[in-house]
């Protein structure tokens, strides 16, 4: 089951509190202004700023 | 042991030291509920029942309600919601929650959805859900306060905040025995004498209704509107 649309809608960065944006064909969560990383394990968002990678 | 060191003690904020004679720290929590996950739903499960039942009608249900549940833990109310209401479950524990995903996948919970985060720092807008939901978490988290203040304000003005917990008794004696023991129920998830009005008033959370609920009934159920 894929990450429900109408959550990723209200998601935000822990660090930054920016929206985030499904990227690595939705496998992760990308914050815009940090660029931090959120992984997605077994089909739930991991939105933990030690759990996140920094990505240009 | 660790968790009664100095440094342990220091830990949490000062507002939840003032609280309780216990802090535990954040680490110490996941590492509890991670061990616990395989049988929560067995010794947890049955005596904090009818608790839970009384807070679903708190909420004032309907169609379309979104509601958080912070310390979904291992989804144990999940199944309990009417199915037309939109259920997002959050926990610290990895473990919790993929017990919690079985229980979604097994029972075709298609209206409910998870995701790891810390509740102190919930990574949701202001104003996001119609009712925010903590069952059995405030005294299992380091810094309460703080938790409920985040509850507070990802919940929408004329929403519901609910928050069922244990509090210190009023009673003497109980208030006495539930201090000595603290620091030991820590070691099974929770805190026992944390002081219902001095939380209320460091979370400026101002209810519509406080009761009592289980069997025994030293549980209390807190029911707050958004202004």
């Amino acid at each position: 089951m894929p990450v429900d649309a109408e959550l990723l809608e209200i998601l935000a960065c822990p660090a930054c509190k920016t929206p985030v944006v499904l990227v690595k064909d939705g496998t992760a969560l990308k914050c815009g202004a940090c660029h931090r990383v959120y992984p997605i394990k077994d089909d739930i968002p991991v939105m933990l700023i030690d759990e996140a990678t920094v990505e240009p | 042991m660790a968790l009664f060191n100095e440094e342990t003690r220091r830990s949490g904020d000062a507002a939840t030291r003032a609280l309780s004679v216990t802090t535990v720290e954040l680490g110490f929590v996941e590492k509890v509920y991670q061990g616990i996950a395989s049988v929560y739903d067995y010794t947890y499960g049955p005596t904090l029942h009818p608790g839970r039942l009384e807070a679903i009608e708190k909420m004032a249900l309907g169609p379309g309600t979104h509601v958080l549940e912070v310390g979904v833990g291992t989804g144990i109310n999940l199944g309990l919601y009417p199915s037309k209401c939109r259920i997002t479950g959050i926990d610290l524990s990895s473990k919790m929650l993929a017990k919690a995903q079985g229980r979604i996948e097994s029972k075709g919970l298609l209206n409910c959805d998870l995701a790891e985060m810390d509740a102190t720092k919930l990574t949701f807008a202001d104003n996001s859900f119609d009712v925010v939901y903590a069952p059995y978490v405030i005294s299992v988290v380091p810094e309460p306060v703080k938790v409920a203040r985040e509850m507070y304000r990802v919940c929408r003005p004329g929403g519901r905040v609910i928050i069922l917990n244990h509090f210190k008794s009023a009673n003497r004696l109980m208030g006495w025995i539930e201090k000595i023991i603290s620091p030991m129920t820590v070691h099974i998830g929770f805190t026992a004498d944390l002081d219902l009005p001095g939380f209320l008033e460091q979370a400026d959370l101002h209810p519509i209704s406080l009761e009592k609920v289980n069997v025994p009934k030293m549980w209390t159920l807190i029911t707050v509107v958004k202004e």
